[in-house]
């Protein structure tokens, strides 16, 4: 147990410093703050991602996104989630396929209540940005990680994966 | 974990539909001749507990569900309490 308290303690401090930064990046520069950490986060998913095998199925793509965040220590817990009238996980959309997460345990979320700032700001966006950095390497697709509802102990959000034609063209291009 | 259970106490519901607002995956429904909220699809609720927080009566309650760890309270008084991280 002392192994985890510290690695729970030096998670917390990294994650209150960037707590500090996002909120101040966000005062100083506005919406472009988004931007930061998005691109920050994809260069983390790229990196941490790099040389895990790629797949097309989202599923199998998804247990390599977690196990990438087990095997760094990143505390954002997910699963995917189908409600009743879903008729399957992963459907298709106008532009690939896409599926519904619901995020349990999240440094950023936690980090977030400790300074009473919002969700849904730059720091979720690192987020959407490590998704995104990852599933390209696994799936070589570009991606968008939606939020549909930030909550008090869950956080519920669409990945649309964006493997149509329109998509392929963008992550050729990218 | 056993299954989750999501429950509107009738008594203290006052019908505001808040809950039914702020639900992301549309789990409550208004009963228009009590006119109060009831749970219609208990088995697509993803314990967010927005609805607990925003219910002005306390009226919800849910069991069976993962808590989210908060790791960022004072490490000494984690210690205190006997309780980890
Ligand atoms: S928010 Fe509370 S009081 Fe309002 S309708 Fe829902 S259960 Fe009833
Ligand atoms: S906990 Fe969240 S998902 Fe469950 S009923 Fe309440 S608002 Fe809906």
């Amino acid at each position: 147990m002392p192994d985890l308290n510290e690695s729970r303690a030096s998670l917390q401090e990294t994650m209150t410093f960037l707590g500090a930064i996002a909120s101040g990046l966000e005062e100083a520069i506005g919406e472009s703050a988004n931007s930061i950490s998005y691109l920050a986060g994809k260069r983390l998913g790229m990196q941490l991602s790099s040389g895990i095998e790629k797949t097309g199925d989202i599923e199998l793509a998804l247990i390599s996104v977690r196990k990438v965040l087990l095997d760094n220590g990143c505390l954002w817990h997910f699963e995917a989630f189908k409600t009743h009238d879903r008729p399957e996980m992963v459907q298709p959309s106008d532009d690939g396929q896409d599926i519904n997460l619901v995020f349990r345990d999240c440094m950023i979320r936690q980090s977030l209540f400790t300074f009473g700032h919002h969700q849904k700001g730059s720091l979720c966006n690192m987020m959407f940005g490590f998704f995104s950095g990852a599933l390209q390497n696994i799936m070589g697709h570009d991606s968008t990680l939606e939020i549909l509802h930030a909550g008090e102990n869950a956080c519920y959000k669409r990945l649309i994966i964006h493997s149509g034609e329109n998509g392929a063209r963008k992550a050729v291009t990218q | 974990m056993q299954e989750l259970e999501i429950a509107v106490h009738e008594q203290a519901c006052r019908g505001c539909q808040m809950c039914v607002d702020v639900c992301p995956t549309k789990v409550f429904e208004f009963d228009e001749e009590k006119r109060l909220c009831v749970v219609k699809h208990a088995e697509d609720c993803i314990a967010c507990l927005s609805c607990a927080y925003i219910c002005p009566s306390g009226a919800i309650t849910h069991a069976n569900y993962h808590v989210v760890k908060n790791f960022y309270r004072d490490l000494a008084f984690c210690k205190k309490m006997e309780k980890t991280i």
